[in-house]
């Protein structure tokens, strides 16, 4: 414990450059060592649960495009997993394969838009516009399905809004071809780096009892040691039918959640690769879930529904009170259990190692506040 | 002969205290007016080269080529309203900008530039003592960050002020030492082994072959004297804000990143006359100008490089660098340096 008259204590937010849009991080800070971290959220909040409650089960999945807004289709997955079971209707084999793509697409646009701040909190510039050119080609493939950069609204109750026209299967074939290659390329300019791994071997170390004591998911759970993902664990849409591993690391430092994501990423690719292969024929949507039908769907019961996000377990628990309208809706946020372990993470490190170590645990806003 | 000595001859029918007035006046204006638009064209360079780097186009509406860009951003940081901060110290915060600003344009008017076809040697004073005073010169540049971090009352400014200062010791006494060494190599072939020309001049080898790690430990010095990636602790965007300079806006704010880029252009030349042959070329026909460009566009390709891939180091990672492994490189530099002076006669 430290004096009190030797603390200073330095606002690290909400508006700073590193603090990924509106954290506020309290920290006591002696001379260039950080003794504790508070983090202070709720800047972003705009009651997207208590809206949900007002509108369509059809209608809501806007308000969950709006949560990870880095990778919207992953956020309408989690959404409707839990609102399919709730509703009954369930979306045919090529919807489940679709979606399956469009999750993993979106899993690997918010890795690199995490990749790409990650290196400009440490002083590197360059990667930031390789990870954004990268990227662009997933949001191409985003508008030519939905119409959206960003806000996709694509998954629907009962299927998805399109179907994968031929020009969008030759975008994703393509993709995956050019893909692997200059993720390598990104990784070479980070791994290769002596500074890079100097700022993030043996820093923030995470131990795996805190890890699970803390709730944490994602990769930060995966990179100390504990081999768990929800596709593996509780397969939805596709993943039991598609060959894939879990990364893990025992290290449990910043370097060994970098070399988690960089790992998930390929993964990734390779998921989409054998889905566009086995992306069957047939229809798109549920006939049950038709346009005009679709206000027209009632839900009784309660579900809780958990799916992995780019960020770690995405759970949505809804109530239905047999009307049009959800009576509740709770979402279990991966970024907000990653973001508690700060005040861990953080204690007794340097300021410039605190920064890193919060661009390891890659949190969105959206997602935290709702 | 000198610019100012030229000056001089020509206003010297004005008697001695009008003409010197004049005479500096006079040089002071060129010499800000060249400065400039030399700072102007490395930014505009670094634009375009950081753009090709992360494949984007660069500047490139405002002029041809966007050749105006940086002409439109300095207009732009000049008609902006200066923010003040409320629990400043007044003086040392108005002072800190300027000083950094006038030490870059001191050790500018300190070097010699080679000779260029009709006009001759281009220097703008040659004293007998230049590498001292360059080297004084340069130190006020760290003073002017340390006033500026403290008098903005500000938590960040205060950290990276701190951090500059503490980057500022670990790197400076290797660089001065590897300076040395040079010194201690040109006494042998010039008289004057402090003088910048005749050190250059003696340079018929350059001396970054004889003494390679000199240069390593040197170029590395300038690096973190113009602070940029990776050594850009004392302003780190991601943690500090902008360190020092966060309370500063306008052109207060502007002064600080031209000394900055100026502060590569002169490390670049530093380098490149020290280390690389300086304006020493293989033809004698009054390029030497030219030569010394060409080898000071090299280096700052090089720092640009740098910058663009390096992360930043930690200050405690720096503060180790400096004392542990470039202090004693450099001392073991000055050693093999006078050895082959003294027995080899290199």
């Amino acid at each position: 414990m430290v004096a009190m008259s030797d603390w200073v204590e330095l606002n690290i937010g909400p508006h700073h450059p590193s603090t990924h849009g509106v954290l506020r991080l309290k920290a006591r800070v002696e001379g260039e060592m950080v003794r504790e971290v508070e983090p202070v959220i709720g800047y972003l909040h705009r009651n997207a649960e208590k809206l949900c409650e007002n509108t369509f089960f059809c209608d809501n999945i806007i308000y969950f495009d709006r949560m990870d807004y880095v990778g919207a289709p992953g956020m309408e997955v989690g959404y409707l997993e839990a609102a399919e079971k709730l509703l009954g209707v369930f979306p045919p084999e090529r919807a489940v394969w679709i979606r399956t793509i469009m999750a993993e697409l979106s899993r690997i646009a918010s890795h690199l838009i995490w990749l790409a701040a990650f290196g400009l909190e440490l002083g590197m510039l360059t990667p930031f516009f390789y990870c954004f050119d990268l990227r662009e080609s997933i949001l191409t493939i985003f508008v030519e399905a939905s119409g959206s950069r960003l806000l996709t609204n694509y998954c629907s109750i009962g299927g998805v809004y399109q179907d994968f026209n031929e020009k969008i299967t030759d975008e994703v074939e393509k993709f995956v071809q050019d893909a692997p290659k200059k993720v390598e390329e990104i990784n070479s300019l980070f791994i290769k780096n002596d500074i890079f791994i100097s700022r993030n071997k043996g820093i923030g170390v995470l131990d795996k009892n805190v890890a699970i004591e803390y709730g944490v998911t994602g990769h930060m759970l995966r990179a100390s040691g504990v081999e768990y993902d929800v596709r593996k664990a509780e397969p939805y849409l596709a993943y039991s039918k598609v060959n894939f591993e879990i990364p893990t690391s025992t290290k449990g430092d910043n370097l060994a959640r970098y070399l988690v994501r960089i790992e998930e990423i390929r993964q990734s690719i390779k998921i989409i690769s054998q889905s566009i292969k086995k992306l069957p024929e047939g229809p798109f949507f549920n006939p049950k879930a038709k346009k005009s039908m679709m206000i027209r769907l009632r839900g009784d019961g309660e579900v809780y529904a958990r799916t992995e996000s780019s960020k770690g377990e995405f759970g949505v628990y809804i109530v239905g009170d047999g009307g049009v309208k959800p009576y509740r809706v709770r979402v279990r946020s991966p970024s907000l259990r990653n973001l508690s372990v700060m005040r861990e993470l953080g204690r007794n490190v340097m300021i410039a190692d605190l920064v890193s170590i919060l661009g390891t645990t890659d949190l969105v806003f959206g997602e935290i506040d709702r | 002969m000198s610019l100012l000595s030229r000056t001089y001859s020509i206003f010297s029918i004005l008697g001695y205290y009008a003409s010197t007035f004049i005479t500096y006046l006079i040089d002071s204006i060129i010499l800000l007016l060249v400065a400039a638009v030399a700072i102007i064209l490395t930014i505009y360079f670094f634009r375009k080269y950081m753009a090709r780097v992360q494949l984007r186009i660069g500047p490139n509406r405002v002029g041809k080529y966007g050749t105006l860009q940086l002409i439109a951003d300095a207009l732009k940081l000049m008609g902006k309203e200066s923010i003040l901060p409320r629990l400043r110290d007044d003086l040392p915060y108005k002072v800190a900008p300027i000083l950094v600003f006038t030490g870059l344009m001191i050790a500018f008017s300190l070097l010699p530039y080679g000779s260029f076809f009709w006009i001759g040697d281009v220097f703008i004073s040659n004293s007998g003592v230049g590498i001292i005073l360059l080297f004084a010169v340069l130190a006020i540049m760290p003073i002017g960050e340390l006033l500026a971090g403290i008098s903005s009352h500000n938590k960040y400014s205060l950290t990276g002020a701190l951090r500059s200062v503490a980057k500022d010791i670990s790197f400076e006494v290797p660089m001065m030492i590897s300076v040395l060494a040079i010194v201690v190599m040109a006494s042998a072939r010039t008289p004057e082994s402090l003088n910048i020309a005749s050190v250059v001049s003696s340079e018929i080898l350059p001396y970054g072959i004889l003494q390679p790690l000199g240069l390593f430990v040197f170029y590395i010095g300038m690096i973190a004297r113009a602070s940029y990636s990776p050594f850009d602790m004392g302003e780190s965007e991601s943690e500090l804000v902008s360190g020092y300079s966060t309370e500063y806006s306008g052109m207060r704010f502007g002064l600080f990143y031209v000394g900055m880029f100026g502060t590569i252009l002169l490390g670049s030349f530093i380098v490149s006359l020290f280390y690389l042959g300086g304006y020493n070329g293989p033809y004698q026909w009054n390029l030497g100008l030219i030569y010394l460009l060409i080898k000071a566009v090299v280096v700052i390709v090089i720092s640009f490089t740098v910058w663009l891939t390096m992360p930043r180091i930690r200050i405690d990672k720096f503060v180790n660098l400096g004392w542990k492994y470039l202090f004693p490189i450099s001392v073991i530099n000055l050693i093999l340096a006078g050895f082959l002076t003294l027995y080899l006669g290199w």
